[in-house]
């Protein structure tokens, strides 16, 4: 656990002053850490509690909205909406989570993306609500301690720290009780319950917080784009995107989905003008090699080897 | 010697068919039950419903005196159920010991004493040497004291063992034997399905004899054998 | 007072679109009931279809019902291949496996469309595309009614086939009971092949059957078309033929109906509505059997 806590020290830095050294690439990296952070959240509750949830551009959206409607139409500032967000998130995935833990497996599934999807229907016909199809526009920002929210700079911190909560957080989980609990349900769940576990409460409370973390990088994200509409933000691509890079990173470690983010973000920018606006044609084709040829991922497969190797080699000697 | 668990006339059906009918039993602390009968008897269903993974249709079930019969499985084990399950589950994705972490935290929440708890249950069961070696690589004999070390973390006053003696080879038999037998010295109540008659008999206090889903015949497992009643429901009429 | 024209309008709109709706379910509950996964490409198959359409009448100006004749046995084998190169090997894996890989299927096609044909909507225009034909005061589309004929004709082809031939009889063992099949001699990973190749050629032919009527985008329409499908199979219950029939009338009927009598705005929110209530209501009725294993 040790060396988990050393890389991350090593990567904040490197994050801190990535800045300083690529200032012309801001907004590659803005992307690539929102990316980071929601798959991350996205695997407490599809890695770590093994539950597959193609809805989560829901969180996304409501965090995005939360910010921007309440800076637009309302006038309150983005941290306390952002705060609100994260409460509204946690209150839906209750909600939604009582609702659909029942289903198994695909089924599960299948029922995420219908919610999202009568979500975004929503967002875009509710226009009292959410300014309809259109979108909102984010004019004005306050500035706390001078500090101007619509530049990269400040973007780009943003975004950092809310990649490095989210792997903290599940950093902490992996080694605590909480994190056991999850593994066992998902191993098990009958097996967890004769351990004394209620594998809805542990499902739900993973459901929670992966949503509510999901909805802050939401919010950090209207701020980024400045411009939200419902098209872009509740869609189903965007719900796929998330879980497929925590998937091919390798699902339930601690940091298969950064380097899911990494290899994705990275190879869109690398294939940008090659495939132009076919950017998803990468994730089909790695989820297709990885389900296939590497079903923990490209961080959990070898990880798994080698731990295996290593009992085999003392079993022996 | 106070009565540990005790059922009342339970029924399980399904579908209309009675898998389980109107059984009653009482096991006092500290004594083993065995509960024998052909495939297909309810022994299991019977076991499931006493442990909460089957809801019985009728009939009262009491733990300690303190009726359990509607706690859902998680909440019977935290008022003092284990169990281990006829086909092994072992995390496969975990280690041995995280494996047994995952039971021992129901009653040490910290981690440090948790893990202490894990470790000297494992050191029981005779796998604390092979302690961070993933479940999955397990033979059948070290899975079996794996599930028993699962069961035993949970820290339970009655302990429920599904067939954990089947397939066994006659060393490994003969351990398991002394290591049930161990575990009553520390006042722990059990209840075990099992097809192995060795192990039914050097170990039951008393035997519950199960054939259609009902009782048949109960008592001293000496006599219980020899009874014309369970060879007729073993072998059949003719 | 209760407009009588107009409901009969709605409904047999309703009943003509959700033969199409049907012949899409009908491809993917079966894949579901023979091999057990969920499709999630079902959807682009449907898109590639339309493209199928829309290029053999640029380059060499066919009817769309013409075009069938090279979709339909294209779609076979590109589904038969699909099935041995690539979902064959997830046989041993986890269920949500096949949908992962599916999913990632769906992405490559829409995305290689989106490459091939550009992001702007494509149809076909026919020359019968507005004429009508009218009973009493109810006018039917020509291009629904003949959409839902060649659904029904398709159907009624693949029930013959399923109910009163060698290979439908081998199919049937096989969703049944597979270990079963394969005792008495039926070479089920061929009859896996071919039912994801029928899938494929189904859901190709409904596509063409659409592109009258529908545009076709690469990347947007897939998931949609798969949703639909699936709303369609858990009206009716995964793996059952008859029942998806009747799912995908229920949803084209459910959608004209909301559509015209609540608000159009939420057309493609009713579907999904009944499809989770019946999801979470009913999940075992309608899945089939979900045996607790202890």
């Amino acid at each position: 656990m040790k060396k988990h806590y050393i890389i991350f020290a090593g990567l904040v830095m490197v994050g801190i002053l990535y800045p300083q050294m690529f200032p012309g690439y801001l907004s590659v990296a803005i992307t690539l850490l929102l990316y980071a952070g929601w798959a991350t959240a996205w695997d407490i509750l599809g890695g770590w509690a093994g539950q597959v949830s193609l809805g989560h551009a829901s969180f996304v959206g409501l965090g995005a909205y939360f910010v921007a409607v309440g800076t637009a139409h309302h006038e309150i500032a983005p941290w306390w909406s952002i705060l609100m967000a994260l409460v509204a998130a946690a209150m839906l995935a209750y909600l939604w989570g009582r609702l659909t833990f029942k289903l198994k497996g695909p089924y599960f599934t299948l029922s995420t993306i219908a919610i999202a999807e009568i979500f975004r229907l929503i967002a875009i016909n509710e226009g009292w609500l959410t300014g309809g199809a259109t979108g909102v526009f984010i004019m004005t920002l306050p500035e706390p301690f001078g500090l101007d929210l619509f530049s990269r700079q400040v973007n780009y911190y943003l975004a950092l720290a809310f990649a490095a909560i989210t792997v903290l957080v599940v950093m902490l989980i992996s080694c605590s009780k909480f994190g056991y609990q999850l593994r066992a349900v998902r191993e098990d769940e009958d097996s967890a319950m004769a351990s004394g576990i209620n594998p809805t409460t542990v499902k739900l409370k993973a459901f929670m917080l992966s949503g509510a973390l999901t909805a802050l990088g939401g919010g950090i994200y209207a701020i980024f784009l400045s411009f939200i509409e419902p098209h872009i933000i509740f869609y189903l691509l965007l719900s796929v995107q998330i879980a497929l890079t925590a998937i091919i990173g390798g699902r339930g470690t601690i940091w298969g989905p950064c380097v899911g983010a990494l290899l994705i973000v990275g190879s869109g920018e690398i294939f940008r003008t090659t495939f132009a606006e076919a950017n998803m044609l990468i994730y089909g084709l790695l989820i297709m090699v990885v389900v296939i040829f590497m079903p923990r991922g490209i961080v959990g497969e070898p990880a798994r080897y080698l731990i295996r190797r290593v009992y085999a080699k003392r079993a022996q000697g | 010697m106070p009565s540990a668990l005790k059922a009342d006339g339970i029924t399980v059906s399904f579908g209309g068919v009675v898998a389980v009918n109107d059984v009653s039993l009482d096991v006092e602390q500290g004594k083993i039950l065995g509960l024998i009968g052909p495939n297909g008897a309810g022994k299991t269903t019977l076991f499931n419903a006493l442990t909460g993974f089957v809801t019985p249709q009728a009939g009262r079930i009491y733990l300690h005196g303190n009726e359990i019969t509607r706690l859902p499985p998680y909440m019977r084990t935290r008022v003092g159920i284990g169990r281990t399950f006829q086909t092994e589950r072992p995390f496969e994705e975990l280690t041995l010991l995280e494996n047994v972490l995952v039971a021992a935290f129901l009653k040490e929440p910290k981690r440090k004493k948790a893990e202490q708890l894990a470790m000297d249950v494992l050191e029981k069961v005779g796998l604390a040497d092979r302690y961070d070696q993933p479940a999955l690589d397990l033979n059948l004999a070290r899975r079996r004291r794996l599930e028993l070390a699962k069961a035993l973390a949970v820290q339970p006053s009655v302990l429920f063992l599904d067939e954990m003696m089947a397939g066994l080879n006659p060393p490994a038999l003969k351990e398991m034997i002394e290591f049930v037998r161990r575990l009553t010295d520390q006042n722990l109540t059990i209840v075990m399905v099992e097809h192995i008659m060795e192990a039914i008999i050097e170990l039951s206090d008393h035997v519950i004899v199960m054939a259609n889903g009902s009782v048949i015949t109960e008592g001293l497992p000496r006599d219980v054998i020899e009874d014309p009643r369970v060879i007729t429901a073993y072998l059949g009429e003719d | 007072m209760f407009d009588y024209v107009s409901f009969l309008q709605n409904l047999s709109n309703g009943v003509l679109i959700g033969g199409v709706y049907a012949l899409i379910g009908v491809g993917l509950t079966l894949v579901f009931g023979v091999m057990k996964i969920i499709n999630f490409a079902h959807g682009d198959f449907v898109i590639l279809g339309m493209y199928c359409a829309v290029l053999l009448n640029s380059l060499l100006g066919w009817d769309p019902y013409l075009s069938l004749l090279v979709a339909m046995p294209l779609g076979f084998v590109a589904g038969a291949l699909l099935q041995r190169l690539v979902l064959s090997r997830l046989m041993e894996a986890p269920p949500e496996s096949s949908l992962l890989v599916t999913l990632g299927l769906a992405l490559v096609i829409g995305n290689i469309l989106l490459l091939t044909f550009g992001a702007e909507p494509k149809s076909v225009n026919v020359s019968y595309a507005s004429s009508t034909v009218s009973l009493g005061e109810v006018s039917f589309s020509m291009i629904l009614l003949l959409a839902g004929l060649a659904t029904m004709v398709v159907i009624a082809g693949l029930y013959t086939v399923l109910n009163h031939t060698e290979l439908g009889r081998a199919i049937r063992a096989t969703a049944d009971n597979r270990l079963g099949a394969e005792l008495v001699g039926i070479n089920t990973r061929w009859i896996e092949a071919v039912v994801f190749g029928i899938g494929m050629a189904l859901a190709v032919t409904a596509g063409v059957v659409l592109i009258p009527l529908l545009f076709a985008t690469p990347t947007f329409s897939g998931a949609i078309f798969t949703l639909k499908a699936f709303v369609v199979t858990v009206l009716g219950g995964l793996g059952n033929i008859g029942a998806a029939i009747a799912g995908g009338l229920l949803l084209g009927v459910v959608e004209v109906m909301g559509a015209s009598y609540l608000t159009s705005d939420y057309r493609d929110a009713y579907g999904l509505l009944v499809f989770l209530l019946i999801l979470l209501l009913r999940p075992e009725g309608l899945f089939g059997k979900t045996v607790k294993r202890v």
